[in-house]
């Protein structure tokens, strides 16, 4: 079979004289001239960047790349002029790239001003708003929402951030301090303390406290336990139920709720049930703290983009 | 001469490779599924069910095993041994030790995915499978190997045909590959569980060496190898050119064992190193094209096949997405591309342009010249190819585009930059522009998995008909022999 040397269909081209599996040969044209062409440019081009860039190891170092350094300032503020490095060039990048340099000049801009001047202040509010949006997105959004709006399954976890009812104060003092050191949501639970009727009582008066139509006779009675040292729920939602910022109380006359589910039930009896629930097993929940994760500049611009969400204090 | 082959035929041994070609077909129908459930899943999430059986994390691992070395696997198990035996005209050197690899690789794949699923992964892409199994894979290895080269070595032929070179070196790199990537410590005895022996950047440097001469070698040589031998089959015709093959099988082999740390740009990694990975990756270029070149040009001069044969379809437009993706990829190695596509969809297309273009689009054309001859019959339908064939081809460019569209946009939104320098756009303000080009390609994916369906439907039927004409021949020699006896 090896010495088979058949012409293919009158071409010039020889095959190399071999065939397998009775009729598989190969033809022995020469090597396409734009492939070699294409193939040596590629070892140009290699070549070339290996003069450039950092590429051969040798001995216990490599070549560092011809004319191509980049000088950045270290930590110590000192000018540091190094080959060509990734690392490097994002340093160099993060202190004078276009971008960092026009964002650099807000921030300072930003960092001198107190939170009314910010506030009173279209530019930078302009820019307050452009960073924070995405750092709320991309740290806050997981329980907030995207938008500080609750989304629908996250009811009764998380606070709704874009409405103006503020459990631990909307002023921008009191919003930092949250974004800061994190919250401890607390309420305790009433359902050893108070059997099934008096629950019911009690839900009956805070749910009239937000002008939902209740059983009077029930609402007396829950007052007076609400008031009175049986609940002891004036402690933190004060004698009008309208709540105490310094214990993350709730104001309970505003109509918002984040936990009890009201706007969810449909017949009184749900409203009141929700209600009743959430004094029968009370409250925990918890905001992490983000100083350990985010600038104080990125605090400060959080807490204007919150301020601003929710129609600040 | 063909009257010496068909003399041969009968002392072949087409029994592995008929078990091979069906587990081919079998599991990459369940690997193409789970990879489109799992399209599904990162389109719509809730498809997850909150079970964590099926979530993406883990069915993520099981689709790329089915695909890779269920099906990748079991293909080119089955056409190496119907290659190295037809080209050699011997029979295997053991029946028994290919049985053997036979149970060892269904086996590995087997209990394989049915780990992951459960939660036992080594946690190292494309390498997934927990001590134990990298045991059992290494032996059926060894196996493969000698079974291969005791063929070669029987063989009628002075000269080696180049199917088998290509042939040859996947087995000889995934060798060196598995083992060196597997080096682990396991936590004791009885624990799937392990450490590897390298860590950290050399242990990332140590995976990405592996994963991309997965793609090398497995992916990439062994398909050449089918195609060097299926493709002038097919065609009728003799290779384009000898030298080419000759010239670009070395620069091959010799240039993809540098580039894997391109796929650690931007890390960690020394810089130097992926400079060299990135230039050698253009290197690689003009050597992935010699392939495309000589497979392309074996049909010049007929190019009129293309009108009257589907089977030929399949092989040449495999070859054009071979070429597409080769060329895509070294640019994607560019450290300054790199830094917008990498971690992006843009990847997963390009994978997916090699995978489903070059990868299964060769295995289907391969199969469907193979199949009827293994069972010696003729195909049942052939229309039916011409319909895998469109199926298959819609999949893939629906796949493709819409990864460069959700891969590209995801990575110049996160670049973006507003009026003061802030970050012009949120993560998820991201995932949910990729919302629509995610959809299309789980529709990408449905098309694929139909072609295949339609394919293994015709195989059965092939298989059914041929079986058939057997009992119906017998029966007449039978009833022939019968009268002479008379």
């Amino acid at each position: 079979m090896s010495d088979n040397n058949t012409q293919q269909q009158g071409k010039a081209v020889q095959t190399t004289g071999h065939a397998w599996d009775g009729d598989l040969q190969e033809f022995n044209n020469p090597l396409p001239r734009w492939w070699i062409w294409t193939f040596y440019a590629t070892i140009i081009f290699s070549l070339g960047y290996w003069i450039i860039y950092p590429t051969w190891p040798y001995a216990n170092t490599f070549t560092k790349g011809v004319g191509n350094t980049i000088t950045f300032q270290n930590s110590a503020g000192e000018e540091v002029t190094t080959h060509w490095n990734t690392r490097s060039l994002l340093i160099e990048d993060m202190q004078t790239g276009e971008e960092a340099l026009k964002q650099k000049a807000y921030l300072e801009k930003v960092n001198a001003a107190s939170y009314e001047e910010i506030l009173s202040d279209p530019d930078m509010m302009a820019f307050a708003n452009s960073m924070a949006k995405v750092v709320f997105a991309d740290n806050c959004a997981a329980c907030h929402g995207p938008g500080g709006d609750l989304p629908e399954q996250a009811f009764g976890l998380y606070p709704n951030v874009a409405d103006d009812a503020w459990l631990w104060g909307g002023t921008t003092t009191e919003i930092e301090q949250t974004i800061t050191h994190g919250r401890n949501g607390f309420m305790p639970a009433f359902g050893k303390s108070l059997n099934d009727e008096k629950l019911e009582q009690l839900a009956n008066y805070v749910l009239g406290l937000s002008g939902h139509s209740v059983e009077t006779d029930k609402a007396a009675a829950g007052q007076k336990i609400f008031q009175g040292q049986e609940g002891g729920c004036y402690y933190c939602h004060g004698t009008d139920g309208t709540g105490l910022k310094s214990q993350g109380a709730a104001n309970l006359t505003d109509a918002v709720w984040t936990v009890a589910n009201v706007p969810g039930a449909v017949k009184e009896e749900g409203k009141v049930a929700a209600v009743k629930s959430v004094i029968k097993n009370g409250i925990t929940r918890q905001m992490p703290q983000w100083k350990s994760r985010l600038g104080v500049e990125q605090i400060k611009l959080l807490t204007l983009y919150v301020h601003e969400l929710g129609g600040g204090e | 001469m063909a009257h010496e082959a068909v003399a041969a035929d009968s002392q072949y041994n087409y029994d592995i490779i008929k078990r091979f070609a069906v587990m081919a077909l079998v599991w990459g129908i369940l690997g193409m599924f789970a990879g489109t459930y799992i399209a599904a899943e990162l389109a719509f999430p809730f498809l997850n069910f909150d079970t964590p059986a099926i979530t993406f994390g883990r069915l993520r691992p099981v689709h790329t095993t089915l695909v890779i070395f269920g099906f990748g696997g079991s293909a080119l198990f089955a056409t190496s041994y119907y290659v190295v035996q037809r080209t050699c005209q011997t029979p295997l050197s053991s029946n028994m030790l290919a049985g053997f690899t036979f149970w060892g690789w269904q086996a590995s794949v087997l209990l394989g995915v049915l780990g992951y699923v459960n939660g036992y992964t080594q946690g190292r892409e494309y390498a997934e499978f927990v001590w134990p199994i990298d045991l059992l894979i290494t032996v059926t290895w060894v196996a493969y190997f000698y079974v291969y080269v005791t063929t070669l070595m029987r063989r009628s032929q002075p000269h080696i045909y180049v199917a088998n070179w290509f042939y040859m070196s996947f087995i000889l790199a995934t060798a060196i590959l598995h083992i060196v990537n597997n080096l682990a410590v396991p936590v004791s005895m009885f624990s799937l569980q392990s450490y590897s022996a390298f860590s950290g950047v050399q242990d990332a440097m140590t995976q990405w060496w592996y994963g991309h001469n997965a793609v090398g070698f497995f992916l990439t040589a062994a398909f050449l190898g089918m195609m060097y031998y299926f493709v002038p089959k097919q065609a009728g015709r003799p290779v384009y050119s000898y030298r080419l093959s000759i010239v670009h099988f070395w620069a091959l082999a010799f240039l993809y064992m540098w580039v894997g740390a391109h796929h650690l740009h931007w890390t960690a990694l020394p810089d130097w190193t992926s400079s060299l990975a990135a230039t050698f990756s253009i290197l690689l270029l003009m050597p992935s094209w010699g392939g495309m070149i000589n497979g392309i040009m074996t049909l010049s001069g007929a190019w009129d096949k293309l009108r009257t044969d589907p089977i030929m379809l399949f092989l040449i437009t495999s070859l054009a997405f071979y070429g597409m993706s080769t060329f895509e990829g070294p640019m994607m190695s560019l450290k300054s591309v790199n830094a917008l596509s990498h971690y992006t969809d843009w990847t997963i297309g390009h994978v997916h342009s090699g995978t489903l273009g070059w990868v299964a689009m060769i295995s289907f054309g391969s199969f469907y010249h193979m199949i009827p001859r293994l069972w010696d019959t003729r195909l049942w339908s052939k229309k039916l190819v011409y319909t895998h064939f469109w199926l298959a081809t819609i999949g893939i460019v629906l796949y493709i585009t819409a990864m460069w569209i959700s891969g590209i946009g995801q990575g110049l939104m996160l670049r973006a930059f507003d009026d003061y320098g802030n970050l012009a756009y949120t993560f998820i303000e991201s995932v949910s522009f990729m919302h629509v080009p995610l959809v299309t390609r789980m529709l990408g994916g449905i098309f694929f998995v139909a072609g295949i369906l339609i394919m293994a439907f015709n195989v059965f039927m092939t298989i059914r008909t041929a079986k058939r004409e057997q009992v119906e021949i017998e029966a007449k020699i039978a009833a022939k022999m019968a009268k002479v006896g008379a």
